[in-house]
């Protein structure tokens, strides 16, 4: 019977403590070169040079062609692609074709492989006589 | 926080001559905010050093916006909003190590002569809890005691309606109670049993 009463007062109890604690803060106080840094920092903001403005006259019209460009790319993928697209149908693979010549195959990856190490033992070589590596 | 109506002219004044172009007027500002920011932005992160470094930062911020400053609300008003957004940006880019609400455990009642100081230890672990809560919880919290319990000014500062923050504080205060079950207020504190929402 009393249980439900002590329970409502503790929770009271507790918000007041809480409320309490919270309001009773310690005041800090600045310091002492706290104000002198700020204001330097201030007078380093007056001094500094203005940002450099965004340079629009040499910046629009390059906008503007690379904004015609895209938008006459837009129409005419539009203009050659939808047409296209509707009589687009998937080839049939032929498998049998596909595993006929592997060795061939082969012999080209083996040789860009090949170029591709000699061009970078070639630009390492030279790097290295230049001393940047 | 300011009712002082000769440090609001002395701010108009102050923020004129700014204008003006008269950068060393700004220290008057700062000789009269310093305390308050400083101490707003220890209870944002309760850390000495970290307080001065974001009321720094707000300083330079309201150097640099206060043409943007359109006298519709007092000085105080604009500086605290801008100061809690500063405060606010620079600890989501560079929190506080900051214990979930869940893991911050009731200091064990004291004993002895040791009772004051076990008192204000665990103070402390509730102080530090409100940075624990959601952030939705936490500012109103913050700004509620920063402004001596006055709702309208925090809820000017915070930019919501007096009712969302009275709601939010609710919420926090509860979530703050089920944290610390075993805290008993000894005596009811009269001079905030009128002022609590």
């Amino acid at each position: 019977m009393t249980s439900e009463p002590e329970t409502t007062n503790d929770a009271q109890s507790r918000s007041e403590k809480i409320e309490k604690i919270l309001a009773r803060e310690e005041e800090l106080i600045p310091s002492s070169g706290f104000l002198a840094s700020v204001m330097e920092r201030i007078e380093d903001e007056v001094v500094a040079p203005p940002p450099i403005p965004f340079p629009w006259k040499r910046a629009v019209p390059g906008m503007t062609l690379a904004a015609c460009v895209f938008g006459w790319g837009a129409v005419e993928l539009v203009r050659i692609g939808v047409p296209a697209a509707t009589r687009f149908s998937l080839p049939a693979i032929h498998v049998t074709a596909a595993f006929t010549r592997p060795v061939e195959q082969a012999g080209w990856v083996a040789l860009a492989l090949g170029v591709s190490l000699i061009s970078w033992l070639v630009s390492k070589r030279m790097a290295g006589r230049s001393g940047l590596l | 926080m300011n009712a002082n109506p000769k440090g609001a002219a002395e701010d108009l004044a102050d923020v004129a001559r700014v204008l003006a172009g008269e950068a060393r007027a700004f220290e008057g500002i700062v000789r009269r905010w310093q305390g308050p920011l400083i101490n707003m932005a220890w209870r944002y992160c309760r850390d000495r050093g970290r307080a001065e470094e974001l009321a720094q930062e707000a300083f330079i911020r309201a150097w640099r916006g206060l043409a943007a400053w359109r006298r519709e609300s007092s000085f105080s008003t604009w500086l605290f909003a801008l100061a809690a957004n500063v405060f606010r940006s620079e600890l989501k880019r560079f929190p506080t190590v900051n214990l979930p609400i869940e893991d911050i455990s009731e200091p064990a009642e004291p004993a002895g002569q040791l009772v004051e100081a076990v008192e204000r230890e665990r103070y402390e672990v509730v102080r530090s809890a409100v940075l624990a809560l959601p952030m939705r919880y936490r500012e109103p919290v913050i700004l509620f005691y920063f402004h001596e319990m006055d709702v309208s000014a925090a809820a000017r500062t915070l930019g919501m309606p007096e009712g969302t923050l009275k709601a939010r504080l609710s919420r926090a205060r509860s979530l703050l109670a089920q944290r610390f079950p075993h805290l008993k207020n000894e005596v009811a504190p009269a001079k905030f049993a009128g002022k609590a929402v």
